[in-house]
């Protein structure tokens, strides 16, 4: 079953067409990263998610419902956290918590268990000062409680981690790896190396339109290359490796980048067993050789091209 | 219900916190004991700067006098300081985005204006009281029996219902205008228009200005209690109209 489907979004600003028939479905359970450049739209998406901004066109439903413009009651299916969390600052975190837990009708013992449960899960336990002296790092780990409270079905989180240190950074992906079985994510970011943390599902964004949607392994598979990369330290053992006949046949489908080679090949481990004779054979060692993998940054830029 | 009562005890908190409360509550007992004391000492204070060998008749000071000071403050500085108060009182959440997390939570948008409006009235409602006490006191204890004059009680709560219908625009303003100088203009620009229109005397009978301003002559015994009827019913239906307006316009407002 799909959490979250949009239909066909636009929404322009001005001359700018911000969405121009985004189409996405998230399915339960996942972790979806929503990729893209700066301004590639993908706030403008969440914020019309949430029934923050109005479209100018298309659908979007949360858990089947409707999402609409201005008070959109799907949204108690769903926990926000914003890229920069605002919180009333003359409120300790546990006053604040007990408001989200009020206002969505919660029982006094049941937010008080919650708090508790969801203070632990960020590190925030037993903290009493105001929000007002917090961090960004502690806010951003506050807005995670706070996104929780409800138990929402769907997380949606908007850059997440591009303002934090590399230790907040980890926090808040443990964090989001750990509360993955209760609920779908969707966390939007730049950040490459985030989503191949935790993510199972990416949709690139590009142009207002998704250029890239599935499993990431799946996408991988797909753009997977069948290429060997070998390195050399010096200059003068790259130029033996070039010009010994042995690998001239191997060489025919090669590509030359500073001190290393990359070597395409119908059947993968074939090339590598001939390459690896030829070098015992020649006395030719590499520093470095592997069979590259499509990096995720790789087909980033290839999707936004 | 829940709802409505957690966020209106949370716009209380904040303006315990913020010391917006600790202002209006000094304000408004200032403005309690100088009516009375302003009016008992006027005329020794008139007559320390008057030049010497002047002589100038003035009247010994009464309870009435002391009201009169009451209404004046009232009806100027004190509306004033309350709509100044209350002007940011949607437009500071807009700005820093602090309603995002409410109301992607569920919590209906309607809600937030009517805790507003609670709260704004609550604390009007509060702080006139304190202000009203203090002026009791202090005029009974000059001037004893004479304090509870003819007409005070109805005085008192025409003014009192002119804060509340004035509150309901300043929050139909925070509604339409982003930030407070908007909001304030627009409770300014209601405000002169009600001057205004208290020129003609067709409509003056009907004007909710009619409540702050016949609160004096009133107590003077000029007019009739009768006379406040028709404004109050328009100050209450204004009331009403401005809050409908208000979760109206938020239910689709851009934040």
């Amino acid at each position: 079953m799909n959490v979250l489907e949009i239909e066909d979004l636009k929404k322009k600003f001005g001359s700018h067409q911000v969405l121009d028939g985004l189409s996405i479905a998230v399915p339960e359970h996942s972790v979806f990263g929503f990729l893209g450049k700066n301004g590639a739209g993908k706030t403008t998406t969440m914020k019309i998610v949430l029934g923050l901004l109005q479209s100018d066109g298309g659908e979007v439903r949360v858990l089947g419902e409707k999402s609409v413009y201005g008070q959109n009651a799907a949204n108690r299916f769903i926990g926000y956290l914003p890229d920069v969390p605002e919180f009333y600052s003359y409120m300790t975190p546990v006053e604040y918590l007990r408001l989200c837990g009020q206002i969505t009708g919660m029982k006094e013992k049941q937010i008080r268990l919650k708090s508790e449960e969801l203070l632990e899960l960020v590190g925030l336990k037993g903290v009493k000062k105001r929000i007002g002296g917090f961090s960004r790092g502690m806010k951003q780990r506050l807005g995670i409680a706070q996104a929780l409270f409800n138990e929402p079905k769907l997380l949606i989180c908007d850059e997440p981690t591009s303002a934090l240190d590399p230790v907040g950074r980890r926090e808040v992906l443990d964090i989001m790896e750990q509360v993955r079985e209760k609920t779908t994510v969707i966390f939007s970011t730049h950040v490459l190396t985030d989503v191949e943390r935790i993510c199972d599902r990416v949709a690139v964004l590009n142009n207002g339109k998704t250029v890239m949607e599935g499993r990431l392994d799946e996408i991988r598979d797909r753009h997977r290359k069948n290429a060997l990369l070998i390195a050399f330290e010096r200059k003068e053992n790259l130029k033996r490796f070039i010009e010994e006949p042995v690998f001239r046949k191997l060489l025919t489908a090669s590509k030359k980048e500073g001190c290393q080679v990359i070597i395409e090949a119908a059947d993968i481990e074939q090339a590598e067993s001939e390459l690896i004779r030829g070098l015992n054979e020649t006395q030719i060692m590499p520093s470095r050789l592997e069979i590259l993998e499509p990096s995720l940054e790789g087909l980033f830029m290839e999707a936004i091209q | 219900m829940r709802a409505y009562a957690a966020f209106t005890k949370k716009e209380f908190t904040e303006f315990t916190r913020t010391y917006k409360l600790l202002i209006l509550g000094l304000v408004f007992l200032l403005f309690g004991i100088m009516s009375p004391l302003a009016a008992k000492y006027m005329p020794e204070i008139i007559s320390q700067f008057m030049p010497a060998g002047m002589e100038i008749e003035v009247s010994a000071p009464t309870a009435l006098d002391s009201w009169m000071q009451f209404f004046k403050n009232i009806s100027q500085l004190g509306l004033f300081v309350a709509v100044i108060l209350f002007g940011g009182i949607m437009s500071s959440e807009y700005s820093r985005g602090t309603l995002i997390h409410m109301l992607t939570k569920g919590l209906p948008r309607r809600t937030v204006v009517l805790a507003k409006f609670t709260a704004a009235s609550l604390l009007w409602t509060g702080a006139y009281l304190l202000c009203f006490g203090a002026a009791y006191g202090y005029t009974w204890f000059y001037w004893r029996s004479d304090a509870n004059m003819s007409g005070l009680s109805v005085a008192i709560a025409a003014t009192w219902l002119f804060g509340i219908f004035l509150l309901a625009i300043t929050i139909l303003g925070s509604v339409l205008c982003r930030n407070s100088y908007g909001c304030l203009l627009f409770t300014g620009i209601a405000v002169v228009l009600q001057f205004l229109l208290n020129m003609l005397p067709k409509i003056k009978e009907f004007n909710p200005l009619e409540l702050i301003t016949e609160g004096t002559p009133l107590l003077q015994g000029q007019i009739e209690t009768g006379l406040f009827l028709k404004p109050t019913i328009i100050a209450c239906v204004g009331t009403l109209l401005c809050v409908t307006l208000s979760c109206i316009i938020f239910n689709k407002k851009k934040l």
